[in-house]
């Protein structure tokens, strides 16, 4: 055999043998065993074409893990919840983005879209299943709620239609801080637990019995003001809502998202005060976190912590009383 | 015959160039390249990330290869892709259990027969269509390509275990098919410098071989070759044989055409098949209409066998029931002196130079357009996040958006002139006057202007 034929053998053997073991080998056996670093590769499909995939990822409790998303159709976002604030805002078709970060405790978080991507696009969903090291088999359930768990033992149905009193005057909360100092508060009144289990309409049974001299429409200015008081939304929350709820509700609330039209049921008005005057802020709490049946409200309390949850509850009262705020 | 001998033989002019294509380790060593690509792309569908445009298999071989064999090569150098590409490779040199210096004195096969009825183009023209129905899923899906792929070299083993030579590129490969049909276009052709001489050669080395190389590959006899469409440009008969008769000639554009004794229904058809994808193509991947798109990308069963039928309606009987009713006109003018059948054959080659100047332009807008993932991709083939050569997050560039138009303008133009200029030849080898020809001619000029405006109304719309 001359040389070159030699030579010519030997390349043709490290183009059919080499070159697959050498990649295919660094790529699966020696690159885990070196870095300790691990990279999931996930595709990102509109849920008609599939969501997600894979749609369950399971990692170890304490290390470091890198999501690398690639988006297979339109522009999607992606966010990792609850709690964690780890998010890509938008990766356009064809490109790729990746979060890494490392779960302190086993549990079971979710990445979730967060652009609106295609009539389905709240199903866009994966799971990551966080174990223990130690215990493998142990992952921890999802504590009862116990604000849901309240509003059953009093025999509330969160999925009752609600129909709210129009109102001829919008309550306002500037106009309610006038007045605080002259009109009659009970403590109670005050406070966020009672605020969180009690509409704005029963604070305004309890002040009109003690406030005879103000009307009704100086009351409900007051008892905007009351439910201003103790907000904990952030720019967070307004991200949050404009990325996860707008779509239907409306970035105003006005129930008149770009997919309203999508939805089994009107979605809900949150900038209409006289609705909003009679609901309950645990009722819309409940409704964020465990969904509306048969009305296309998805569930949220997978993707969001009780206090994000919370914060949006507070942001939906801003939307009703201080609309201009968020101008 | 009309075609005065005009060409310039590049061995002779480039003596170096002899030497190269004399060398037994040329063609193998472009074969392991093109092989490493190959293998590249296999592993890269398989296991890289299924994301077309950050998967180098989808980018290296249906913009970059494609670009480079549709744009550059076929029209300038007709097939010599098929002098170094890899899939035909493997099953070669099981064949000669060598790879570059000949070492049997035969071929190792089952010296299976290969059916007559299959020495033709119509499997190829099959093949063609076959991939061309899926085109939308194929190309954009790396997995997909890869398993084509790796069934495309499979099936060139296969077949080389069984058959002799290249039966695979011969009368197999759904690529081959059209690169022959379109070589004949080419400015470059392999030919012999002097047919007197092989007739009185007895030995016929470039038939048989000897211990310097192979008989044809691909079952030509160069000594009578005057079309392209079979030649692949091996240059196994360069370096056989004896008596230094072979030349590489640079010649005019579309001299093959008008070689009337050799036009067959087969290439007619392929022609056909040809100018008639790649309008389809323009319509659903660069037209505007999104469910077109969605039915060729297989939305639903019933919606692509919608597509599918209509595609291949509009193949395989529109395109040429509309182009045989101008070739009537053409036979009644030329007051049917000749038989319908072959003036229909005779003029389907005019579609030749068309039907590559609309694929020209159909590639210049999407390869141009997305040739800059090819930086990318580079860098990280599979869309590991690897940066091999710092070129990874090389963004989306689209080279000369501005020009394309212009440049797709040109190229259509040039075709239809070609074509044209081809219908006059053909023409005058059928009714011999010139003002006959003329006339003859002009349903097919009409026809072919036709096919022009629509292309230019799809790209320039």
């Amino acid at each position: 055999m001359t040389f070159r034929e030699a030579a010519a053998r030997t390349i043709l053997v490290v183009i059919l043998l080499g070159l697959p073991i050498g990649i295919l080998g660094y790529r699966y056996v020696l690159q885990p065993f070196l870095s300790p670093e691990t990279t999931f590769e996930v595709q990102a499909y509109a849920p008609e074409s599939g969501g997600f995939s894979p749609a369950v990822i399971q990692v170890e409790a304490g290390k470091e893990v890198t999501l690398r998303f690639t988006s297979m159709d339109v522009t999607h976002g992606v966010a990792i919840g609850p709690g964690l604030d780890a998010a890509i805002d938008h990766i356009d078709p064809g490109e790729q983005g990746e979060i890494t970060l490392t779960f302190d405790k086993p549990g079971t978080y979710t990445y979730y879209c967060t652009t609106w991507c295609s009539a389905d696009h709240w199903r866009m969903r994966g799971i990551i299943e966080v174990r223990d090291p130690v215990n493998p088999d142990l992952l921890p359930q999802v504590q009862s709620d116990p604000v849901i768990e309240g509003l059953l033992e009093e025999g509330i149905d969160i999925d009752a239609d609600h129909e709210g009193e129009a109102l001829a005057i919008a309550p306002s909360a500037a106009r309610g801080g006038d007045l605080i100092e002259s009109v009659i508060v009970p403590d109670e009144v005050r406070q966020v637990d009672w605020q969180r289990t009690h509409s704005p309409a029963e604070a305004l049974t309890i002040l009109q019995t003690q406030n005879a001299s103000y009307s009704d429409a100086e009351l409900r200015d007051v008892i905007a003001y009351l439910w201003m008081l103790n907000t904990t939304s952030t720019v967070d929350t307004i991200q949050t809502y404009n990325q996860n709820c707008a779509a239907c509700h409306g970035e105003s609330g006005n129930g008149a998202g770009p997919a309203a039209y999508l939805t089994a049921d009107v979605p809900a008005v949150f900038d209409d005060p006289g609705y909003m005057f009679s609901m309950r802020a645990d009722v819309l709490y409940a409704k964020i976190r465990r969904g509306g049946m048969g009305t296309d409200m998805p569930n949220f309390g997978t993707l969001f912590t009780r206090e994000e949850t919370w914060a949006l509850v507070d942001y939906l009262w801003l939307l009703a009383f201080e609309p201009t705020l968020n101008e | 015959m009309l075609n005065q001998k005009r060409h310039v033989d590049l061995l002779t002019a480039f003596p170096i160039l002899k030497r190269l294509l004399r060398s037994r380790s040329f063609q193998p060593g472009m074969m392991l390249l093109t092989l490493f690509v190959f293998t590249l792309v296999i592993l890269t569908g398989l296991f890289g990330t299924p994301a077309g445009s950050r998967n180098f298999g989808i980018i290296f071989v249906w913009i970059v290869w494609w670009g480079l064999l549709i744009i550059m090569l076929v029209p300038f150098m007709g097939r010599f892709w098929c002098s170094i590409c890899p899939i035909p490779a493997p099953g070669e040199w099981l064949q000669r259990r060598n790879i570059i210096t000949k070492r049997l004195p035969k071929l190792r096969t089952l010296n299976k027969r290969w059916p007559r009825r299959f020495k033709n183009m119509w499997l190829q023209n099959f093949g063609f269509l076959a991939v061309a129905l899926f085109s939308v899923i194929i190309l954009t899906r790396p997995q997909v390509s890869a398993w084509l792929l790796l069934s495309f070299i499979m099936l060139g083993v296969v077949l080389s275990v069984f058959y002799k030579n290249r039966v695979f590129c011969r009368y197999v490969c759904p690529v081959g098919g059209f690169i022959g049909l379109y070589s004949m276009t080419s400015p470059l052709e392999v030919r012999v410098n002097d047919p007197s001489v092989c007739l009185t050669h007895t030995s016929k080395d470039c038939v048989t071989g000897n211990e310097y190389g192979y008989g044809c590959p691909w079952m030509v006899y160069p000594g009578r070759l005057d079309r392209n469409i079979d030649c692949g440009m091996c240059m196994e008969c360069l370096k056989t044989c004896p008596k230094n008769n072979i030349a590489l000639n640079l010649r005019p554009f579309g001299t093959d055409l008008t070689v009337q004794k050799a036009h067959k229904l087969d290439e007619a058809y392929k022609a056909f098949i040809m100018l008639a994808c790649a309008m389809v193509y323009s319509i659903v991947l660069l037209g505007p209409w999104g469910e077109l798109k969605n039915a060729a990308n297989m939305q639903s069963l019933p919606h692509w066998l919608a597509y599918a039928t209509g595609f291949l309606t509009f193949v395989l009987v529109l395109v040429p029931g509309i182009f045989g009713v101008f070739s009537s006109a053409s036979w009644l003018l030329m007051k049917r002196s000749l038989p319908l059948r072959k003036v229909f054959i005779d003029f389907a080659y005019t579609l030749v130079p068309m039907g590559l100047a609309a694929w020209v332009a159909f590639s210049l807008g999407f390869v141009l357009i997305n040739g800059s993932y090819a930086l990318s991709v580079l860098s990280d083939p599979f869309g590991w996040g690897w940066n091999l050569f710092g070129t990874a997050e090389a963004p989306w560039v689209p080279a000369a958006p501005q020009l394309i138009a212009f440049l797709q303008t040109g190229v259509l133009v040039a075709g239809l002139l070609f074509s044209v200029q081809t219908g006059y030849k053909i023409a005058r080898e059928q009714v011999g006057r010139h003002r006959k020809a003329f006339t003859v001619m002009l349903p097919n000029s009409f026809f072919l202007t036709l096919v022009t405006v629509v292309f230019m109304w799809l790209y320039l719309g």
